[in-house]
């Protein structure tokens, strides 16, 4: 029973630990700066309108191509479907920043794409009808096609995790693959669904460098301008938290509406999904479905990119690069191993306790993933010239702060990974294991890590990818001469050396690729 | 790992400890400055170390680290930093006699507080051939409807536009200023997106006469790498406007020693070495900047640009207006 208290206690602590410099930001919405009646009076409405047409879009458009891919390759086999398995996560290995120019340089008004089809047309640009990729539906396509594999991820890891007699049990019905596909695979797939696209939502609502690229106000491009073009850090946090709390309604109208409809595993047997296989023009249809997202996710980007990189790489790779190749390295495993463990332990002593009030912190401590990192930063630094001041310490530019800063901003990734990896352990085998005298040690040991492992694995990928990617944060809270592979491909655009940038992103690209490789093995493999 | 962040507190410690270093927090993030910290160290011995972020962001390091900052000069790339950093009472006065007598009035703050290193102006860039150029004079003719649909502009969240509009603020009050910015949004071709080198290109390509342009940028743009900004910019011309009563806008980069800084010594030292002539020349021809110093040349493919009067509104002027012109940006509907 101690240990039990011990394991609350701390969970708590970290929660708490982890929320708090969100909950700093928070305190702003009460307090109006002096440029709050301005905001109001011209641009708060439209940055309100772009966020929520950006949310929903890229909603809409990453739950389509996430979970029809994850859904095509967990219930058939078909042609590249062994292939597409992996394949339809690279996307997310691709830093948004680099996706975003090159479209813009390809599909945009003067793009080379653009100007080849207007030249074989033998037309002007006002003689047909053009998106300009350079727009708001077009960092919500942009977005999407990077985003899109967090729902593929969490519905594969959850469709994997599946018991195979639902699905056959509606076979026997006599329910053709659609009324399957529709009357019971999508509802009991809704909580990764949903876990996923939240997600995507919150990282594409926090986003900054595609939307101020692409010339669309969002609220966290108007946090920015209110921040570094007014001077106003009070009226940015305002602005922060406003948005904070519209995630926060989010996530509990979310839980809320799930409540209700949770689908109760019986949990009787874990056989896989036994594959159908498709031939013939089904099968060249779902090839073509997950060859769409594959090739503007991934293919081309990576093409340009990898052109970019031969072209360049014999100057940028030098001893110091291999020094922030190492750095990188080290601090996404790190990261990742840390904020894994941290999640899983918040998350299993939720439903060890079923505490009311450690959930609702739970979600709390979600909430840095929907501020942009930059303004995490702001909580910390905020929030650490407190302890600074107490102790006489400092903790800002040590990699411990830039790690808290990754937590506080990743944390919400792992636990809904953990979070939807637990919704499929039925409640009765820690039931049963209670009846059994089983220790809580030993029921996690030799029960639940064997059924989590899978939401592990994802939650160590994507941690992995998402530190390596990351810059805000990174530039602001770490040490002297600290550089990551995305700060150093970050100052090589803003030389206007795009060309030469492509070296560090392609380092971070491989590394997402090895990494999900590696681990993807060892999750089919089990 | 673990090994690995000890190592990193030892070092964080040690750094803390030795006291032949100075410590940069910087908003530039070009080569040459690399090239400029190396050539102090071997000239001093003073071993450098740097952050670089976007200084607004490393004045809410400064502000929360407070006393315990181990910073020692604040580098920015626009004055409107400067002038925040000093309103949030971050940087401190210093006596260099070197700086006072090299670096002009117009260029540094009236307490030495912080220098101007480089400067950048802002400037009209037109297609070869368009004849656009013979309409061109000052930047308020921008807003003439001559223009309309012919202008390409970046958004207002870029700190370049938002100087802009400080100067104009400075030269004929807010009310002129926002009917200025207004007659502009008129005249885009597009509404505003990307960054000054995709004006550029835009520009190059047809779409819009006219761009507006930092200097530097069209100087990274030829001979780059990426084809389509190399060909580019090989269709286009500088042209220098001018404001009705005052010269050629520029914003310059510029740096502060820090209030509590633990190194005031090196880190005067480094500002003098950043002002001096050798560093000077390496801003110049590196990265296609103006140098601050007189007696110091702009790059040859600079200097083959022409030559502009600099605009006679102090510079810090530029930093108090900033957050009116933002506003003013916000009322006129430019992006």
């Amino acid at each position: 029973m101690k240990y039990l208290n011990k394991l609350t206690i701390s969970s708590v602590f970290f929660t708490l630990l982890i929320s708090v410099p969100a909950l700093i930001l928070f305190t702003n919405i009460f307090i109006g700066g002096e440029n709050w009646s301005h905001l109001v009076d011209t641009v708060l409405f439209e940055y309100i309108f772009n966020s929520l047409y950006i949310m929903f879009g890229v909603a809409i458009l990453t739950a389509v191509l996430g979970f029809s891919t994850a859904y095509l390759t967990s219930l058939y086999t078909f042609t590249g479907s062994s292939f597409f398995h992996y394949a339809l996560i690279l996307p997310f290995a691709i830093p948004t920043y680099i996706v975003a120019y090159i479209y813009g340089g390809m599909f945009d008004i003067t793009g080379s794409v653009t100007t080849f089809i207007l030249n074989l047309l033998g037309k002007d640009l006002s003689e047909v009808y053009f998106l300009d990729i350079m727009s708001i539906e077009g960092a919500i396509i942009v977005m999407s096609l990077v985003l899109y594999p967090y729902v593929y991820l969490i519905c594969k890891t959850y469709l994997r995790a599946e018991s195979s007699s639902i699905i056959d049990a509606s076979k026997t019905m006599g329910f053709s693959n659609f009324q399957i596909l529709y009357k019971v695979v999508i509802p009991i797939s809704r909580p990764a669904i949903v876990a996923g696209v939240i997600l995507a939502v919150m990282e594409a609502v926090a986003d900054f460098g595609v939307m101020d690229y692409y010339g669309v106000s969002t609220f966290v491009t108007g946090i920015f301008r209110t921040w570094f073009g007014m001077g106003s850090v009070e009226d940015a946090s305002k602005l922060a938290s406003m948005l904070m709390l519209f995630i926060f309604i989010l996530i509990f109208c979310e839980r809320y509406q799930r409540r209700n409809k949770r689908y109760k595993s019986s949990g009787k047997d874990f056989k896989p999904i036994s594959k159908q296989k498709l031939t013939g023009f089904k099968s060249f249809l779902a090839f073509f479905a997950c060859f769409i997202p594959f090739f503007f996710g991934f293919l081309l980007p990576f093409s340009q990119m990898s052109i970019w990189f031969y072209r360049s790489y014999e100057e940028v790779i030098d001893e110091d690069f291999l020094t922030v190749l190492y750095q990188t390295l080290s601090l996404g495993v790190f990261s990742a191993i840390f904020i894994t463990v941290l999640a899983f332990v918040i998350t299993y002593n939720v439903r060890l306790h079923k505490s009311k009030l450690a959930d609702n912190l739970t979600q709390i401590s979600k909430l840095g993933y929907s501020i942009p990192g930059a303004v995490v930063a702001v909580g910390i630094l905020s929030f650490f010239s407190i302890i600074d001041r107490s102790f006489d310490i400092l903790l800002s530019g040590t990699i411990v702060a830039v790690i808290f800063g990754y937590t506080v901003r990743f944390v919400a990734i792992s636990i809904n990974n953990f979070e939807s990896g637990f919704s499929k352990i039925p409640q009765s085998y820690d039931d049963a294991t209670k009846t059994m005298g089983i220790g809580t040690f030993q029921t996690f040991y030799k029960v639940m890590l064997p059924l989590i492992k899978n939401s592990a694995l994802a939650s160590f990928i994507v941690i992995f990818i998402e530190v390596i990617k990351e810059l805000p944060l990174t530039m602001i809270l770490r040490p002297f001469n600290y550089d990551t592979l995305a700060v150093l491909s970050h100052e090589l655009v803003g030389q206007a050396q795009v060309i030469e940038s492509s070296v560090p992103a392609m380092f971070i690209v491989l590394l997402g690729i090895v990494s999900v490789l590696i681990l993807v093995k060892k999750m089919i493999k089990d | 790992m673990l090994k690995k962040l000890a190592l990193g507190t030892l070092v964080f410690a040690s750094s803390l400890l030795a006291s032949n270093e100075v410590n940069i927090y910087s908003h530039r993030h070009y080569d040459t400055d690399k090239q400029l910290f190396k050539m102090f160290e071997e000239k001093t011995g003073v071993k450098v170390n740097v952050v670089k972020a976007k200084a607004s962001a490393l004045i809410k390091r400064l502000e929360s680290e407070g006393k315990n900052s181990p910073a020692d000069v604040l580098i920015t790339v626009d004055a409107g930093r400067l002038f925040q950093a000093t309103q949030k009472d971050l940087l401190q006065s210093i006596d260099s006699d070197y700086l006072n007598k090299n670096i002009p009035a117009q260029f540094k703050d009236k307490d030495n507080k912080w220098f101007a290193l480089t400067k950048r102006s802002r400037v009209a860039v037109y297609k070869i051939g368009s004849g656009v150029e013979k309409e061109l004079s000052t930047y308020e003719g921008l807003a003439d409807p001559k223009f309309k649909g012919k202008i390409m502009v970046r958004s207002s969240n870029n700190i370049y536009n938002q100087s802009l509009m400080a100067a104009m603020i400075a030269h004929h009050g807010e009310e002129k200023a926002l009917e200025w910015a207004k007659g502009v949004v008129a005249n885009m071709a597009k509404s505003p997106k990307g960054n000054d080198r995709y004006q550029v290109k835009a520009v190059a390509n047809g779409i819009g006469e006219i761009a507006i342009a930092n200097t530097y940028y069209i100087g990274k743009m030829v001979d780059n790498k990426e084809v389509a900004q190399a060909e580019a910019v090989k269709k286009v011309k500088i042209f220098f406007p001018k404001f009705e009563n005052g010269g050629t806008h520029i914003n310059v980069s510029g740096a502060g020693v820090t209030k509590y800084s633990p190194n005031k010594e090196n880190a005067i030292k480094f500002v003098e070495f950043l002002a001096s002539p050798e560093a000077q020349e390496l801003f110049a021809k590196g990265n296609f900047e103006y140098p601050v110093l007189k007696g110091v040349q702009a790059s040859k493919l600079v200097s083959s640009w022409g030559t502009f009067e600099d605009d006679n509104i102090s510079i810090s002027t530029l930093g108090e207006n900033n957050a009116k012109a933002v506003k003013i940006f916000d009322q006129a509907g430019w992006r």
